[in-house]
């Protein structure tokens, strides 16, 4: 079950990383990482 | 150059998740870092839960065993703090004795962290501090806060719908709680193994007598009270008298036969002890409090609670004076020491003799700080 929380996770980090390069509004960038902290933060399992 | 522009603020911005994420994630894993206890020169030996239970090994669930054993054979006394680590005062109380006593006849079994799980994150949204510190003869000792629950992380998902190993049907975070989880299930979850593990422990080390540390919250019922199984009726009635006449106010409870899964009714029902729960006042974890501070902590000072008990929707005396922490620890003290005394009144062949143990009454003078090891 873990597993398969973290793969849904990785998938999700991957496409706010590659959108965070993507993207070209400063504060759509910034709103991003806003929630990339959050995922990683989960995916890592440290909250 | 625009794209290259771009793409440079991409990574930094990158990088500072980055350290956002490790400075944040270090707070929070130091949360995992277990305070130290020094044991007395009595401590006859010091195990882990997963000896009585082999399947907790290296799981968030281990946790330490503290056992005092005298030259002479007599009862086999079960402690219990920690079972919800955001009732500091059976934590505490655990401690102090860990730190205290020496045992002359009997056994004594010392479980501080019950739910060592528990104590490796805090309730979300509750906005609790991480710890609290207590002054100690020579330095200052820091002790966790931490959740009812056990940690998601060492246990998840929850289910919609939780039926303990009693059979009683609880809400699915209710599967995290320690205290709803005896008799455990061998091959149930991380909590059902924890308690399965300590029923295990009853039964290898024989235990006659077992007592679990709790708070609870100024407004709930429950409270200052001495919950007993009925195998412990006599055994409460007679420990009540006692400290009514120290000047301890107590009620004594009945442990319903149909709530199912707690320490009171699962102990009694599937062992050989006699099983009580105590409950003192802890308005850091109730409902009505304001800011969640460790001086609320420590002193249980609160102006809501001071109005909502001039209002009359507490079940406790409270006032400006709140009810402190070395308050609550005394109370529990003196709860132990009359059970122990009329439990050898009622088995005078099961007498445990225990010297060095803190007072009540020197606790709530001079605080907890001084029957505290300092730090190293």
């Amino acid at each position: 079950m873990q597993i398969v929380y973290n793969l849904i996770v990785l998938y999700l980090v991957g496409h706010l990383i590659w959108y965070l390069f993507r993207e070209k509004k400063f504060w759509n960038k910034v709103c991003a990482v806003l929630v990339l902290i959050m995922f990683l933060l989960r995916l890592f399992l440290i909250k | 150059m625009k794209k290259i522009r771009s793409k440079l603020i991409s990574s930094v911005l990158l990088l500072l998740t980055l350290v956002i994420c490790f400075l944040s994630g270090f707070k929070f894993l130091s949360m995992q870092k277990k305070e130290d206890v020094f044991p007395t020169e009595g401590l006859t030996s010091k195990k882990m839960l997963s000896s009585y239970f082999q399947t907790l090994k290296n799981t968030w669930g281990d946790t330490e065993v503290y056992i005092y054993e005298g030259q002479e054979k007599g009862g086999n006394l079960l402690i219990q703090g920690g079972a919800h680590p955001n009732e500091p005062a059976g934590f505490i109380t655990a401690v102090l004795l860990i730190e205290n006593i020496q045992a002359t006849k009997g056994k004594i079994v010392i479980i501080p962290r019950a739910n060592n799980s528990g104590f490796t994150h805090s309730d979300p949204q509750e906005g609790n501090p991480q710890r609290y510190s207590i002054e100690t003869s020579a330095g200052r000792r820091s002790f966790r806060y931490g959740s009812r629950l056990t940690n998601p992380i060492h246990q998840w998902p929850d289910p919609t719908l939780y039926i303990n190993p009693a059979g009683q049907k609880l809400s699915g975070t209710e599967s995290r709680n320690l205290n709803r989880c005896y008799p455990g299930r061998k091959n149930g979850r991380l909590t059902e193994k924890v308690a399965y593990g300590i029923m295990e422990l009853f039964k290898k080390e024989k235990i006659d007598l077992a007592i679990d540390l709790h708070e609870s919250a100024p407004e709930y019922p429950v409270i200052n009270a001495i919950v007993f199984h009925e195998n412990s009726e006599e055994l409460a009635a007679l420990a009540l008298m006692e400290l009514q006449l120290q000047g301890f106010e107590f009620s004594l409870e009945f442990s319903p036969k149909n709530l199912r899964g707690l320490s009171h009714r699962e102990w009694g029902d599937n062992t050989q002890a006699m099983a009580i729960l105590l409950e003192s006042a802890n308005a850091s974890h109730g409902r009505l409090k304001g800011k969640t501070s460790p001086a609320l902590i420590l002193e249980g000072k609160d102006k809501n609670y001071v109005k909502a008990a001039k209002l009359g929707r507490l079940f406790v005396p409270y006032d400006e004076e709140g009810v402190p922490l070395k308050l609550r620890v005394a109370r529990h003290l003196a709860a132990v020491k009359s059970i122990l005394s009329s439990f050898e009144e009622l088995h005078p062949e099961k007498k445990t003799e225990i010297k060095n143990m803190p007072s009540s009454n020197e606790v709530r003078m001079k605080g907890i700080g001084p029957f505290l090891h300092p730090p190293n």
